[in-house]
């Protein structure tokens, strides 16, 4: 009886809380409202990536490029700028960008957040952090969704979220019809690695080919798979092109290998998240990205010696020039937040009011950079296409 | 047969084994004040302790208004939830469950599916979360049935496969004969957050955290912690601990083990299913590899720590670890976390004695030794330390080097490993020489390795802690030794 | 029937491996009843360990020995290197549970694999590694090779299988005609009565690591002489090889094999002939019917408990 009775007392004093919670109209925002900050005093911005786990490899890359650029940049904009990571890697889901999201808002110096570099975390969190005005600019998440909305998937981002790299309504578009019109493919296999990336860009691809008319085969295999034979034997004999668009580089050459292992013919098209001439090597294979070699950019030439001196016997990839891009954009969006606020940032907002104002000629993509007016992505991006020569190197055909 | 309550305090009775009765109830306690202590502690009913615990995590966001906090104290409490349901299945049910996140995932999908745009079905939460909990509870019941013929070790094999299925058909089930099941690797967004009589639970105000969402998960931990008591103490729980116990004599007697090895699977289903609705209306969105391994060695590791079978146990392991892990997520407070834990552990084994003043100094001393001999080598060798605050005065005794030869950090990180584990099997004499040199080492590679990818030092952590906890004390924190009756 | 022969021959090659891991876990399991969660992990450092060996031997590009020797060094490094790994885990994870409840062992071996796991991503990044096979004399490994029909099966396949296949002779050979093995087998069947004809278990307990993890090291070259590595493979082939231990029943050796190469074949034909993104589903599915219906396995005895 007397359990039965205290049963019920907390019972009921569980409901009175739950009523009382729901009943209060507003929680105790507080500590992020608007405070002003100082444009002399340091400035944090954490860059949300993958630096452990099975895509490590792309954040650590970033961060290095990232650290280059926050050591060179914010002398010239007369700010003081410190980095911070947030390691989210890719086996735990959002659960981590969640909580660092959190963590990003409480803090007050927190101007920007550079990242999330995956495209799930970044439709995750990105009402979260565009709520608390915060802006996040993304090297790599090229989800479609983020910034514009297709009849198939619905429009997932916020005005808060930017990225200085195209999405894939673009780099699917162009990599199939340089397939097309190229190529002149007949047959297609497409394989995708279950997870946003690669399924995003492979749906793309298979619908703009499917429409021209070519025989499209599409293959699914799990992210963890590392042997991919029994794909391979799934490539017809007469498949022109199989359409890999992984972001481990040391996979596609495996694949290419096995291709040529079983005798088939198809020639390998890998998306940006291939473009390693480190690791990608298999010559007559097509790679697309979303800037020429930087290295053969004249204008970046100090720029990739710097880098390289602080990051000795390391080659520049793919990853890492955009997020240098980034930290770039942000410093100016932030400076002009500052002018803005007459020396110091009066709300968080500001800094995303001043994104689309921002334009950096000789940007370290190539031209000069600036937001398309109708979306959160870069003007007049498009995608180049490379093929791989002999020697290894990676020659612009398209 | 009269029912045992242990409390054989006036004569013989009726039908009553004394030995037994007085048995039940016995517990090793310790000698002197600490025993005193504990025995008046544990004379304090439990729904005080219950309650007094509530009031002080209720007062957790009256102390820290950052949305972090609060978003770490939400989750901490939903562990607390997750490590209860894992308590059922095994620390009562004694199985061996490795796929128990799957039914977290399958509540979280649940409500996913039942509260958002996915299929346009908005149910009230109210009539959602139970429906959700019924489900846990009958797939529970479902992977339990065919499985309740096997032993031990054939149950774990059955439940990793069940997970690894759970994570396939929700990464897959984008494309289930044409039908977009559950997203894929996008899983399902835009959830609905919780609502009844007609209001929003609503997540955040400017980004920041809603504070009703912890005191509701709160009031959830409360009514889960009540109901699992009451089943515990029920005769469902003491036949599970005499199933626990010896599986063979509870069956000769007649008890009903299949069904109460289904029971406790359900049970433990069910309340992660509850916990589900909670984690996806907060987050508003589910993905597949939320619901993975890491996820269940964690949740074990609190359970482990805080003691399987004992309730109060797994809330104290969840309350450690949880916030742990958030902590070590940051190298200035993990260098904190780090030095208190190690001097900790050298203060429990030594407890206050003259061997242990002996060791702290030769410690320090050999510290700032070899600092010196190595700043004077090299001043580039010990000029990589933080300049100001706790960082700074360890960087006079830590060798903390400005660059690190690739070469050093495996070296070191093996040599301490070697170094640790001869010390277990060392003469004591020897043992107390090289513990010196350890503790230094130790320290040297927590500064210089482990602090720079602080993502796998959690995981160590939670590795060591788990090896560590089985061979010195299995039982965990307030789990019980078992007493044998010979 | 091209296809079909040269699924035969993807599906020998993955089972191949899958089978030296499987061994691992049955050989554990029969002297130690314990499932040994870490074996997948040490699988995964002997990788590491090969690719080690690789570059300090030049690499795949500019190797300083043939290429026959250059393979056998690696791959007897990454056992060597392996069987230390698993018996020191043995001595200091496993030895103090021996007579402790059966989770206790259990969950330690949990710990240990996540340990391995995270302290080998701690000290060398998550990086893939390539060993780059494709360039050792230029690709003649991938390219030259003996015809079925119309299908060339690789010189690197027809190594890996042989190799797998010789290595589990050997292992048949120690467990059936040496003395060792004889103790080995009686501590199988019944520890505390081995102990009493006066075998040293502790002995024989070591001894069976040993042979575990140095096939699991081979496996691992074997594996990473085809894919990259990185420090996740350990998970997944660990669960892919405990999977065919169960198969064919823990705690047979014979099963081990059987149970590696069914699994091979089974994720083989139905990546080629079912569907390539269900085929994870489906072979889970069937196991845990199969584990159901039939829990000790192909050749497994079904456990007899003593009263």
């Amino acid at each position: 009886m007397k359990r039965a009775i205290v049963l019920a007392v907390v019972i009921v004093v569980a409901a009175g809380a739950t009523a009382a919670a729901l009943a209060k109209p507003s929680a105790t925002g507080s500590a992020s409202a608007a405070q002003a900050v100082s444009c002399k005093s340091t400035l944090t911005i954490p860059f949300v990536t993958p630096l452990t786990g099975g895509a490590g490899f792309i954040g650590t890359e970033q961060a290095t490029w990232a650290k280059y650029a926050v050591k060179t940049l914010p002398s010239h904009y007369g700010l003081k700028i410190k980095l911070v990571f947030g390691d989210t890697p890719v086996e735990q889901g959002p659960a981590p960008a969640l909580a660092l999201a959190q963590k990003y808002i409480a803090d007050k110096s927190v101007v920007a957040i550079l990242g999330p570099s995956t495209s799930g975390n970044a439709g995750a969190s990105t009402k979260v952090y565009t709520q608390a005005g915060l802006v996040q600019l993304s090297p790599s998440a090229t989800h479609t969704e983020l910034t514009i909305g297709t009849p198939a998937v619905p429009y997932i981002g916020t005005p808060g979220f930017f990225r200085n790299v195209p999405g894939d309504y673009i780099q699917g578009p162009t990599d199939a019809r340089f397939m097309i019109n190229k190529l002149h493919v007949k047959k297609v296999v497409i394989i995708d690695f279950q997870e946003p990336y690669s399924v995003g860009l492979a749906d793309i691809v298979e619908s703009t080919l499917k429409k021209a008319g070519v025989s499209v085969t599409r293959l699914s295999a799990p992210n963890t798979t590392t042997d991919y034979s029994a794909y391979v034997t799934k490539v017809p004999n007469d498949a022109d092109v199989v359409f890999f668009p992984t972001q481990k580089p040391p996979d596609i050459q495996t694949f290419g290998q096995q291709l040529l292992e079983q005798g088939k013919k198809a020639k390998l098209f890998g998306g940006d998240g291939s473009n390693d001439p480190a690791h990608f090597t298999i010559a007559g294979s097509y790679v697309s990205n979303f800037a020429p070699d930087i290295t053969s950019i004249p204008a970046d030439a100090a720029i990739v010696a710097g880098w390289q001196k602080d990051n000795p016997g390391k080659v520049v990839g793919s990853f890492g020039p955009p997020s240098y891009g980034a930290v770039q954009i942000l410093l100016e969006a932030i400076k002009k937040a500052c002018i803005q606020g007459h020396g110091s940032i009066q709300q968080r907002h500001d800094v995303i009011r001043n994104m689309k104002k921002v334009r950096i000629p000789n940007f370290i993509l190539g031209g000069t950079f600036r937001f398309s007016t109708k979306t959160n992505d870069p003007l007049n991006a498009k995608f180049y296409i490379f093929q791989i020569q002999s020697n290894g190197k990676y020659k612009l055909v398209g | 047969m009269s029912e045992q309550t242990g409390q054989p305090e006036h004569g013989p009775a009726i039908g009553q084994d004394e030995w037994v009765a007085r048995h039940g109830e016995r517990r090793s306690t310790r000698d002197g004040p600490l025993g005193t202590l504990e025995t008046r502690l544990r004379r304090v009913p439990w729904w005080a302790w219950l309650v007094l615990f509530l009031a002080a995590m209720s007062l957790l966001p009256l102390f820290y208004s950052s949305g972090y906090v609060r978003r770490v104290g939400f989750d901490t409490v939903l562990y607390m939830m997750l490590a209860l349901g894992l308590n059922v299945v095994v620390g009562w049910g004694g199985l061996l469950d490795l796929g128990y996140v799957a039914f977290y995932g399958i509540g979280a999908y649940a409500y996913a599916m039942l509260d958002s745009d996915k299929f346009g079905i908005h149910l009230p939460s109210l009539v959602s979360v139970p429906l959700i909990v019924v489900l846990g509870a009958v797939v529970g019941l479902m992977l339990g049935l065919p499985s309740r013929r096997l032993s031990g070790d054939y149950l774990a094999i059955v439940s990793l496969f069940f997970l690894e299925l759970f994570q396939t058909m929700t990464t897959n089930g984008d494309n289930v004969f044409g039908h977009n099941l559950t997203g894929g690797p996008f899983g399902i967004l835009n959830i609905d957050p919780l609502h009844a009589f007609g209001h929003s639970l609503t997540v955040q105000h400017a980004g920041v955290f809603a504070v009703s969402y912890y005191y509701l998960a709160l009031a959830c931990f409360a009514l889960i912690f009540v109901a699992l008591r009451h089943v515990n103490h029920s005769r469902t729980g003491r036949a599970w601990r005499s199933l626990r116990e010896d599986p063979l004599a509870a069956e000769a007697m007649g008890m009903p083990v299949n069904w109460l090895k289904l029971m406790a699977f359900s049970f433990g289903a069910a309340t992660a299913a509850f916990t589900g609705t909670l984690y996806a209306a907060l987050n508003t969105n589910v993905f597949p590899l939320g619901f993975y391994f890491v996820l269940l060695i964690i949740v074990y590791t609190m359970v482990i720590l805080g003691g399987s079978g004992s309730m109060p146990g797994v809330v104290l392991g969840a309350l450690i670890i949880s916030p742990l892990l958030e902590v070590l997520r940051d190298p200035g407070k993990s260098r904190v976390v780090f030095y208190i834990a190690v001097i900790g552990a050298v203060i429990v084994a030594f407890r206050v004695s003259r061997r242990l003043g002996a060791i702290a100094a030769a410690t320090a001393a050999f510290g700032f030794v070899a600092h010196a001999v190595a700043g004077a080598i090299d001043h580039q060798w010990v000029a990589g330390g933080k300049s100001g605050g706790f960082g700074g005065v360890l960087a006079h005794w830590v060798i903390v080097p400005t660059h690190l030869a690739g070469w050093v950090a495996p070296v070191s990180y093996v040599g301490l490993i070697a170094l640790g584990l001869f010390l277990t099997v060392a003469s004591p004499v020897v043992r107390l020489v090289l513990l010196v040199p350890t503790l230094y080492l130790a320290a040297f590679v927590w500064e210089n390795v482990m602090l720079a990818s602080p993502e796998p030092t959690r995981y160590i952590v939670l590795g060591m802690i788990l090896i560590v906890l089985m061979i010195v004390r299995p039982n965990g924190l307030l789990g019980e030794k078992r007493v044998e009756i010979v | 029937m091209d296809t079909f022969i040269q699924l035969t021959v993807d599906g020998l090659t993955l089972g191949s491996v899958y089978a030296l891991i499987a061994l691992g876990y049955t050989l554990v399991y029969g002297v130690l009843k314990l499932l040994n969660f870490a074996h997948g992990d040490v699988f995964m450092v002997g990788t590491f360990i090969g690719f080690g060996m690789l570059q300090l031997l030049g690499g795949t590009s500019n190797p300083l020995v043939p290429v026959w020797l250059l393979l056998v060094l690696v791959t007897f490094a990454a056992m060597a290197g392996c069987a230390v790994l698993g018996v020191v885990i043995e001595r200091f994870a496993y030895r103090p549970l021996r007579d402790a409840p059966r989770i206790a062992p259990l969950i330690s071996a949990l710990g240990v694999s996540f340990f391995l796991a995270n302290s080998m991503q701690l000290l060398f990044g998550a990086e893939p590694r390539n060993y780059n096979t494709f360039a050792l004399s230029g690709g003649a490994l991938y390219l030259k090779g003996v015809d079925i029909g119309s299908v060339r099966v690789p010189l690197l396949r027809i190594i890996t299988i042989s190799s797998a296949f010789a290595l589990m002779v050997v292992l048949w050979f120690l467990v059936n005609r040496t003395r060792t093995g004889k103790a080995m087998r009686a501590t199988s069947f019944d520890r505390e009565a081995a102990a009493m004809m006066g075998i040293d278990i502790d002995r024989v307990i070591v001894f069976t690591f040993i042979l575990g993890s140095a096939l699991a090291g081979a496996a691992g070259v074997m594996f990473a002489l085809r894919v990259p590595t990185n420090v996740a493979v350990g998970f997944i082939a660990g669960l892919k090889g405990f999977t065919a231990a169960v198969i064919g029943g823990i705690g047979s050796i014979p099963g081990a094999m059987a149970g590696g190469l069914i699994l091979g074949f089974a994720e083989a034909y139905t990546q080629g002939y079912i569907s390539t993104k269900w085929s994870d589903l489906f072979v889970f599915s069937i196991l845990i019917g199969f584990m159901i219906f039939r829990p000790q396995g192909l050749l497994g005895r079904a456990d007899i408990r003593k009263v």
